[in-house]
């Protein structure tokens, strides 16, 4: 049995102040001086250690109160109030909401679990990978054991192409070329960022962090520097000049190379694959309507992994879009029922926000996923896009250590990590190859209502 | 000269009750203006400190404007109240360290109108300069947190 997958992790406080769910507002004229003020009962010494944030002017009360409303009870003259804080509920946008983002940010500083106390009170269903539920129903014994390694869980998939059987000639040697296959110990790669503040020193990080997780980070070609060619073994080059430019000594040492779908695609693959056998081509297509016909296609004539990315939404091209899940589900299905689903692999990228989300796309048929914003958002991004805008970043990522960054970035992998430990664990499956395409252990909300439903409105 | 030509730098403190989309529409004025301008949402004027506005003068700003809404208006009663209390405090403070007293200044949104933060900014930045760049060597941006 190979060693297990673990990632450490550590500590990585926050650089800025987190923009919090609500606020004290404590006022100071009216204060009856008591003896003894509730302030100085605080169980966690917020008050105490107040301190002051200048870059943001952010108070240090906000962050550090636990939400226990003892000073808020205790105060003679009701001069602690806890109000909602309007610049949480502005964070990110109808798709990345506040509760995500605050969600990662916790995980990002302590690669922890999110807990999120007794009970759910709802809603059940939403739309996107709201509406899917997946079924546990083999949690026989604590869910954690995975996590902590008394079950053997294993994450590791595969990328490439794979072929279906062997050839031996007469004197039993074998005959079949063999494509290359690359090993990742953990479902995800690190992709393209929609936007981002200049991108220098997030790219190292992306890459320090790949390197500790042993995975891989997209880097663009027109990006390159000698910083990131000192990371190449962790690098998939997204070709996003010419071909002819990159040089033979750079496409030797390249394992993954990227290259944009298009009408030349399997020419620029062969030519790839002459230079270097040993890499493996990824093409990176847009999700559309048509995109399963065409991923069919392109494994008859030879392809060996697929990177479907949807928009940062998680929706395809074109007029009324769908969402990432039911198109990657279709792709799934057609390549499964022409017979081809095992000798490619697919990546799905866009619109994965939650730990959650990873387990469902591979569900739906993703054999690995590519994650960009969260990682972001796990360096403090907000999700403000004022980078795209042009406008400073509020939280300077654009001068973020790299260090700090893969720090940040391993913590919230180590986190989600756990989490898909946690799925499989639950599912009573040990591999999350296995896990691919098992729709049996997802029920889809808008298949179950039309199945309750439909009939209803059916005349007898 | 108006404050904007002056190159002075402007801190604005504002409630946030004032303009719910207050994020989008500073944006562009930021984008023009870069650090010559800085927002610092407060989920209630009353919120401000006489720290913050002797903070913000320290970290560079040549004027401060803490925005409240209207007076008798305020979602928690009486904290634009507050603010005005503070900041004339904070005023009191800086003029007995020889600095003149219209570095800080309050303005009160009038009842019943309903402008944009950045339409507002764009007033402020239009008016007259009184007063000039702070005449203090400023240390920049400090990183450790200090205690209150």
């Amino acid at each position: 049995m190979p060693p297990k997958y673990h990632i450490k992790t550590a500590q990585a406080p926050n650089r800025f102040q987190a923009i919090t769910r609500s606020g004290v507002i404590a006022w100071e004229e009216g204060c009856l001086k008591c003896p003894r003020c509730v302030k100085k009962d605080c169980v966690y010494q917020v008050y105490e250690k107040r301190g002051l944030e200048a870059r943001q002017m952010l108070d240090s009360l906000d962050t550090a109160c636990k939400d226990c409303f003892r000073c808020v009870q205790g105060c003679p003259n009701k001069l602690i109030q806890k109000g909602l804080n309007p610049q949480y509920k502005a964070l990110g946008d109808h798709y990345w909401t506040p509760e995500i983002i605050s969600v990662l940010w916790s995980q990002a500083e302590s690669g922890r679990i999110p807990v999120s106390g007794a009970g759910y009170g709802g809603p059940f269903s939403g739309p996107g990978f709201d509406a899917m539920w997946t079924d546990m129903s083999e949690i026989v014994r604590p869910t954690r054991d995975g996590i902590h390694g008394r079950e053997y869980i294993s994450t590791t998939v595969d990328l490439g192409r794979k072929v279906m059987a062997l050839e031996f000639d007469a004197g039993g040697k074998i005959t079949t070329t063999v494509p290359p296959l690359v090993e990742i110990p953990l479902p995800i790669i690190f992709d393209i960022l929609p936007w981002s503040p200049p991108r220098r020193q997030i790219t190292l990080a992306f890459l320090e962090a790949a390197r500790a997780l042993g995975t891989f980070a997209v880097v663009r070609q027109s990006e390159m520097n000698a910083a990131i060619e000192e990371h190449l073994s962790n690098v998939v080059l997204w070709v996003d000049g010419a071909v002819n430019d990159l040089t033979d000594e750079l496409l030797k040492t390249l394992s993954l190379i990227e290259i944009p779908d298009g009408d030349h695609v399997m020419e620029m693959q062969r030519l790839l694959k002459e230079k270097n056998p040993k890499a493996i081509v990824f093409i990176r297509m847009e999700l559309n309507p048509t995109a399963s016909e065409r991923v069919i296609w392109l494994t008859q004539e030879g392809a060996e992994v697929f990177h479907l990315v949807a928009n940062e939404y998680g929706l395809e091209k074109g007029e009324d879009p769908l969402f990432i899940k039911e198109r990657m589900r279709e792709i799934h299905g057609s390549l499964v029922e022409k017979g081809l689903r095992d000798e490619v692999t697919l990546i799905a990228s866009g619109g994965i926000a939650m730990a959650e989300h990873m387990a469902k796309i591979i569900l739906c048929g993703a054999d690995a996923l590519g994650v960009d914003i969260p990682l972001l958002v796990a360096m403090e991004c907000r999700v403000c896009r004022r980078c795209k805008e042009g406008v400073a970043c509020p939280v300077e990522l654009e001068g973020v250590d790299p260090a700090w960054g893969a720090g940040r970035i391993k913590n919230l992998m180590a986190a989600w990590h756990n989490q898909l430990l946690e799925v499989l664990g639950a599912m009573g499956i040990r591999e999350a190859r296995r896990l691919r395409g098992e729709m049996g252990r997802a029920m889809f909300f808008e298949d179950l209502e039309k199945e309750v439903f439909a009939p209803m409105g059916k005349r007898v | 000269m108006d404050q904007k030509s002056a190159g002075l730098k402007i801190t604005i403190f504002f409630c946030q009750r004032i303009d719910a989309d207050q994020d989008a529409h500073r944006r562009p004025l930021e984008k023009e203006l870069g650090s010559q301008i800085r927002f610092f949402p407060l989920p209630c004027s009353g919120r401000i400190e006489p720290l913050h506005l002797l903070r913000a003068l320290e970290s560079g700003a040549d004027k401060v404007y803490v925005v409240t809404c209207a007076e008798g208006a305020c979602r928690y009663r009486e904290g634009n109240i507050r603010a005005k209390k503070r900041l004339a405090y904070a005023q009191g403070l800086i003029e007995e360290i020889g600095l003149a007293k219209d570095h800080l200044e309050l303005i009160h949104v009038l009842a019943g109108t309903t402008t944009t933060i950045a339409q507002l900014a764009e007033e402020l930045l239009a008016r007259e300069a009184f007063v000039g760049p702070l005449p203090v060597d400023a240390p920049g941006q400090e990183r450790q947190q200090r205690q209150l």
